[in-house]
């Protein structure tokens, strides 16, 4: 097609404010499915997976319009992820695009999520076109939303949408806008190739499914291609578009976006962000923005059960294939045994694949406290880095430490700005900016060292905003600080698995914390268990559990021995789903004690 | 093979009120359903046999115990007892000093009740005081009152039935250190030569319990006194019976020196006996270990014919149960009966738990008994649970080449 009658665009929009309701009134539409359709989509994925052999992924969905002008056109819509741990593919899926809906919710007005991706699309050059949404709420105040879009992200209002996704009022507008304000793709269909990775997946039955952004050249099946990053080639073995519905296509040229499918086995391969040129005539350069992905957070995966370390393993190996973002060794811990160290893009990966892990391949997992990756310079001039604190040298070795930074920015209500002021101070964060952004709506800026958002930052800020305030953070850089290694000791045992980095001046603070949270975690043994906070040798607090007073089944039940076997037996079973660290058994929530700290 | 006398029970589910702490299969029934009980009852004795061919147990016709358990016994008609006792008597070869037990609560124990309870040829009766202290009782919908339930002991033994136990419950509502010395106190004064003392069951099966786990305040749950006040009721009822003569010999029960309950011993000695009626537990013989299994545990389900759910105990099992069984007894196991028993070499494995629970301070080996200590005794469920056999891997965990 000819690109000028292409658009291709994302929509940004924070959680709950209508992303989605609005994509289907689009589909729906725009004819690409009808609402029947759309149910039985949802509801019938996994059918429909069998059906057609690939795995319906609506990441990017092709729609033809007909415009007021009497043209058809081909609408791409391309799904950006929605939280903050994934800025990097955020920014890659809009690289991908010309211009963007802003969905704001007309009662809640934008939040931080909504503000980073709104900039990070202004600065990729795509035109944004405000889209008011929910405006059928008595609670819509449209006049206080569209000065908050003006006044926090500087676009003109005047022209802004005001729909209802939900009723369907004003959606034709909004498809007709995009027509008309959002600018048509560039590029040649005769120039060399050169096109966008922006997500990937493993689909069982095909191998790994990419989808790609065709800024020059054309793409066409039978193809030799080569990957930018890796020099890896494969030939194309299928081209097509989703409808949702996967559609075969023998082409994709500049401006065009769809999938390709080139018998890849490893999502490794394909990095989102990489170039896809041809092996014969590639391209002189890639596409600017590309970036390694790096983990940003760190932490130790053992299994419950020691007999389940292969399994894992081998889930861990599975997992890798549909996400190359996050990545895993082998590590062992004297307390917890042989395990995984894995680094996470952020908390919520974290929770995703440790959710995967215990839903999909049903094993009991102990993770460790989420910690990140410091700098570590040794009074003998090496530089290391170290994300497992019991890797952590010997104080007397460590001439300076750098800990990573984020910038992050924090919008919320003024009556909330207090608490959320301590928080951040709390947390060793340095003030950048304190913004009014329409009425009583503030914009905090603040420079925060990673670790302390890692922690518990997010429910902190939860509670102390009463949910309203909405955060995004980016990597910033490393500020040197005097982090000190804290051990957790039960019964008089160091345990490895609960050691944290800490910075020198709140190690006490913490370390009270989480001997007291840990007392509450651990239930009471046969014994009085001793928990104890220490840096180095010095111990920084204590707290004890104390002994069992009684357990004991005095009643008869008219000789039902089966009744008192079974009591017996679970209660053998609940231990068993503890992790037993000298003669003490530690719950797995202990092990996270440390993101508990505070609660209740 | 010659079978051993075996102990007969019988469970009446029926009572007048549901007590708040009370986790059994217990319910407030209309007496029309009475009858129609016993006579399915009457019948299952008679038909003894075929449940034990149909559970592979060895059954003769001897019998030395019956215990009539509830439920409240006592609820039923003086006909309707006489009527099971009819049925088990023509069944079984009753010995002539048989112990036989009826379960009674304080305020159903009428003269003519009484009259029927010696006609049936009760020997024994066991009084469900559960408290001495009124405020106590009534907060758990007991309907008696302290007098009522000395009144009933003076009924009893002025006519003739001196073998008595009383029930009491550690850690009802409202229980105080004071008040729960004068229940144990009147427990002495009462002269019964047998005792029972229960610490409340907190769990799903009963209101006070659910109330408790769910942290409210119906059924006075919020005067529940916390576990380690409860705990030192239990001690303080231990060493209060003690000097007064009635010492502990199994967990729950204190007697003066012979008049320990022989049916309840047959529980912890894995003695033989047959359960009739709704939720009631059946241990026999079987080739070389044992069969367990327990008829349905409600009412509806019990008296549509439900089944019976089997259990054999194999003889690792049988090995188990000998450990945790037997130590709920003062007098302790004897290892070396068990290893005739059951063959050195499985006792073998058990050696090193046996020497950590040892170390511990939980067991205590006097001469050549083992035996649980008073600390042990309190959390017995954290002993008894070392006995288990993990899956797969047998207790103790030392695996032995030489087992059989």
């Amino acid at each position: 097609m000819d690109r000028k009658f292409i658009r291709n665009f994302a929509i940004i929009a924070h959680i709950d404010h209508g992303k989605s309701t609005l994509a289907d009134r689009l589909l729906e539409l725009t004819g690409a499915l009808t609402a029947r359709e759309m149910q039985a989509q949802v509801l019938d994925d996994m059918d429909l997976e069998r059906e057609r052999g690939i795995t319906i992924k609506a990441h990017a969905v092709r729609m033809k319009y007909i415009a007021k002008d009497g043209q058809e056109y081909q609408l791409n819509l391309i799904d950006t992820p929605g939280h903050v741990d994934f800025s990097y593919e955020v920014s890659r899926s809009l690289a991908s695009c010309e211009g963007a809906l802003l969905v704001v919710d007309a009662s809640q007005g934008v939040e931080a999520q909504t503000l980073a991706n709104s900039y990070l699309a202004i600065n990729h050059g795509l035109d944004l076109i405000p889209v008011i949404n929910k405006i059928d709420l008595p609670s819509a105040e449209v006049e206080r939303v569209k000065e908050m879009i003006e006044t926090a992200i500087g676009l003109d209002t005047n022209d802004a949408l005001l729909v209802s996704a939900k009723t369907g009022l004003g959606v034709p507008d909004v498809l007709e806008a995009i027509v008309q304000r959002i600018p048509h793709p560039k590029g040649y269909a005769k120039n060399h190739l050169q096109a966008l990775i922006f997500d990937s997946w493993f689909d069982p039955y095909r191998g790994v499914v990419v989808l790609v952004r065709v800024f020059q050249g054309t793409l066409s099946k039978g193809d030799r291609i080569r990957l930018w990053s890796n020099g890896k080639s494969f030939e194309v073995e299928n081209l097509g578009v989703l409808t949702p519905k996967p559609v075969e296509v023998d082409t994709l040229s500049a401006g065009e976006v769809g999938f390709l499918l080139a018998n890849l086995k490893n999502v490794g391969d394909t990095k989102i962000g990489d170039t896809v040129t041809h092996e014969d005539r590639p391209a002189i350069e890639a596409l600017p923005g590309f970036e390694e992905i790096k983990p940003m957070v760190f932490a130790g995966l053992y299994t419950v059960d020691a007999h389940e370390h292969t399994q894992l393993r081998e889930a861990l190996e599975k997992l890798r294939l549909n996400d190359s973002s996050f990545f895993f060794e082998p590590e062992s811990s004297a307390a917890l045994g042989f395990g995984f160290r894995c680094g996470f893009l952020g908390l919520l990966h974290m929770e995703i694949i440790q959710e995967r892990l215990e839903r999909e391949y049903n094993l009991e997992l102990i993770i460790t406290a989420p910690g990140v990756r410091f700098k570590v310079t040794k009074t003998d001039g090496t530089l290391i880095e170290i994300d497992n604190p019991s890797r952590w040298p010997n104080p007397s070795e460590i001439a300076k430490v750098e800990e990573p930074v984020i910038v992050a920015t924090i919008l919320t209500t003024e009556e909330y700005v207090g608490g959320i002021l301590k928080l951040v101070e709390d947390k060793r964060g340095k003030q950048k900016g304190f913004e009014y952004v329409g009425a009583a709506r503030v914009m905090l800026t603040y420079e925060l060292p990673l670790v302390e958002i890692v922690l518990d930052f997010y429910d902190k800020l939860k509670s102390v905003s009463r949910g309203y305030a909405s955060l995004d953070y980016h990597l910033s850089g490393y500020w040197e600080s005097p982090m000190v290694k804290l051990d957790i000791m039960v019964a008089g045992e160091p345990v490895d698995a609960l050691s944290l980095i800490v910075h020198r001046e709140f190690a006490y603070d913490k370390g009270r914390a989480l001997v007291s949270k840990m007392r509450e975690l651990i239930p009471r043994q046969m014994f009085e268990v001793a928990i104890q906070a220490a840096i180095g040798a010095k111990i920084i607090a204590r707290e004890t559990v104390s002994a069992i007073r009684k357990n004991v089944i005095a009643k008869c039940y008219g000789g039902d021995i089966s009744r008192k076997r079974k009591l017996l037996e679970k209660q053998k079973e609940g231990k068993k789903r503890m992790k037993r660290i000298g003669r003490v058994d530690i719950p797995q929530e202990a092990f996270l004690a440390v993101l508990r700290v505070g609660e209740e | 093979m010659n079978a051993v006398p075996i102990g007969v029970y019988i469970s009446v589910p029926f009572c007048r009120t549901k007590c708040s702490f009370c986790n059994f299969a217990s319910d407030v029934f209309s007496q029309a359903r009475f009858d129609e009980y016993v006579a399915r009852v009457c019948a299952d004795v008679a038909a003894a046999e075929r449940m034990a061919e149909e559970t592979g147990g060895i059954l003769g016709r001897a019998a030395d115990s019956i215990y009539l358990g509830g439920g409240t016994p006592s609820v039923l008609a003086p006909e309707q007892l006489e009527k099971i006792f009819a049925a088990v008597r023509s069944r079984f070869n009753v010995a002539p000093d048989a112990e036989i037990t009826v379960e009674c609560a304080p305020g159903t124990v009428s003269d003519q009740i009484v009259a029927s309870l010696l006609r049936c040829g009760v020997n024994r009766v066991s009084l469900g005081v559960q408290s001495f202290v009124d405020k106590e009782s009534r907060a758990v919908g007991r309907l008696h009152t302290r007098d009522i339930a000395l009144r009933d002991i003076e009924r009893l033994r002025a006519a003739g039935i001196t073998e008595l136990n009383l029930d009491l419950i550690a850690g009802l509502p409202h229980q105080t250190p004071e008040s729960w010395r004068r229940s144990l106190a009147e427990v002495v004064a009462s002269g019964a030569p047998h005792a029972s003392v229960y610490m409340l069951e907190v769990d799903d099966d009963s209101r006070l319990g659910r109330e408790l786990i769910a942290g409210g305040t119906r059924y006075h749950a919020h005067f529940v006194p916390d576990e380690d006040t409860t705990a030192a009721f239990y001690e303080e009822a231990c060493a209060v019976f003690g000097a007064a003569g009635i010492p502990q010999y199994e967990i729950s029960n204190f007697a003066r020196p012979g008049h320990e309950s022989r049916h309840n011993l047959k529980y912890w000695l894995r003695q033989p006996y047959l359960g009739f009626g709704v939720d009631a537990a059946s241990m026999l013989h079987a080739g070389a270990g044992a069969v367990r299994f327990s008829t349905a545990d409600n009412l509806e389900e019990y008296t549509r014919g439900g089944p019976v759910s089997v259990t054999p105990v194999s003889e690792e099992q049988a090995l188990e149960e000998a450990f945790f069984l037997g130590l709920r007894l003062n007098r302790g196991i004897d290892l070396r009966e068990l290893r005739m028993e059951f063959g050195p070499a499985r006792l073998m494995r058990l050696e090193p738990v046996l020497r950590e629970l040892m170390e511990d301070g939980l067991l205590v080996k006097t001469a050549g008994r083992f035996a649980l200590s008073p600390r042990g005794r309190m959390v017995s469920n954290e002993v008894f649970e070392r006995f288990l056999a993990t899956e797969g891997a047998p207790a103790g965990a030392v695996p032995t080449a030489a087992s059989p």
